[in-house]
């Protein structure tokens, strides 16, 4: 386990027992990325507040529920904001405005959740994704990214509901394979 | 549903992972992940194999006041607590060090894996209604898809793609597809360098052609920002 995340297991350990200032500490070292998904899947920076705060308090109840086995810390944290998120959206069903990612700032350099596993992670599903056919592709990033419906994903793509369900099956289907490899 | 079947629930955890399973299937399977463990431990192989999507997207500070209304939530009628300086400033940033050193170590003395990178921007419109598809890879070709609904614009005008540099004047790429068509646009070595840096691309409404001066001269209709996949 990386360096960073085993800081971040212990700091788990700590608070499934009641340690405020562990869970400060937890907070203000992961929730730049939770925050930075919430803001860009709902574009609404209101509604990501909410769900941040929906998050850690989830984080507090539920952190002795965490095990290696549901991937390191940040895809845990990450899982639980991005369900919050999808809710929020289903509940809402794209009412808010569109709002430009075009004022944010992106770093590159390395965050405190990034680590040597998650950059191999990355390359392989990079590579994986380069080799789908960009129907599939484009189906399962807009649906990832922006939380589309198979509905709004025909809708947006022209094509009938069937078919655009068949590119996601098919095309997750089709990664599945390739990351086994 | 088949709680049975490997196959089937493999892809049901992909679609719930995804989002794309809905309503009264997402809660019959949240129902059936709870009393599965195999249908869970299949959830959260989507969820590791995925988050490297988490990754590519830009990092935010989130107001103060959420921290405090977490800690009211929580803890109410209690003092917050007092960050402990050398834990959230100094020890952080010398494991984050270390964490940086060992990633550079394994840069440097394990065989490194093909780095295949590229960008993508879902260009939208007020309502939320993606119109064009963007990928942008380092091998200096970008890619663009009109979204069917995409239709040409009034009064036989054109929709032109700019890049826009961290400094300088917008930089015309082409002249977008409408109608679900789709282009392909080679970039120059600077061209690439440009947009790897500001990753900002704007469409600019302009007459039949193009803009006549090379600079925006109708309005700046939609903007996008890549993000590193």
């Amino acid at each position: 386990m990386a360096e960073a995340d085993d800081g971040l297991v212990r700091a788990l350990a700590r608070i499934a027992q009641g340690d405020r200032q562990a869970f400060a500490g937890f907070y203000q070292k992961t929730h730049r990325a939770v925050f930075g998904m919430c803001v860009h899947l709902l574009r609404d920076r209101d509604e990501a507040c909410d769900v941040l705060q929906e998050t850690y308090i989830q984080v507090w109840h539920h952190a002795g529920e965490y095990h290696c086995d549901r991937g390191s810390v940040q895809t845990w944290m990450m899982s639980i904001g991005r369900y919050r998120c999808l809710d929020a959206l289903r509940r809402r069903r794209y009412e808010a405005d569109y709002d430009s990612v075009s004022d944010r700032q992106e770093s590159s350099a390395p965050g405190p959740m990034d680590n040597a596993g998650n950059q191999l992670d990355r390359q392989r599903l990079n590579h994986c994704l380069k080799d789908l056919d960009e129907r599939y592709r484009s189906s399962i990033e807009m649906a990832y990214f922006r939380g589309f419906t198979h509905q709004e994903l025909a809708v947006a793509m022209g094509e009938p509901l069937g078919t655009t369900k068949s590119w996601i099956r098919r095309g997750l289907d089709v990664l599945r394979r390739c990351l086994d490899t | 549903m088949k709680p049975d079947n490997y196959e089937r629930n493999h892809a049901l955890a992909a679609e719930y992972v995804v989002g794309t399973l809905q309503g009264a299937a997402r809660q019959r399977f949240e129902r059936w992940m709870m009393v599965s463990a195999r249908v869970r431990r299949q959830v959260w192989y989507w969820e590791r194999r995925l988050q490297p999507f988490n990754g590519s997207l830009p990092e935010e500070a989130a107001p103060k006041a959420v921290w405090n209304s977490i800690e009211q939530r929580l803890f109410p009628g209690t003092a917050p607590v007092a960050s402990r300086w050398w834990q959230t400033l100094t020890a952080w940033r010398w494991s984050t060090g270390i964490a940086v050193l060992a990633v550079f170590a394994l840069l440097l003395w394990t065989p490194s894996p093909p780095v295949v990178t590229h960008y993508v921007g879902v260009v939208q419109s007020q309502q939320a209604e993606p119109l064009w598809l963007v990928n942008a890879s380092v091998d200096h070709r970008l890619s663009v898809k009109a979204m069917p609904p995409v239709q040409p614009a009034d009064g036989g005008r054109d929709y032109q793609l700019w890049l826009l540099p961290e400094s300088g004047a917008p930089i015309s790429l082409a002249l977008l597809p409408t109608g679900g068509a789709r282009l392909q646009i080679d970039l120059s070595d600077q061209q690439v360098r440009q947009l790897l840096q500001s990753r900002s691309l704007a469409i600019s409404l302009e007459p039949a052609g193009g803009s006549p001066t090379g600079q925006p001269t109708g309005p700046v209709v939609y903007q996008t920002r890549l993000v590193q996949m």
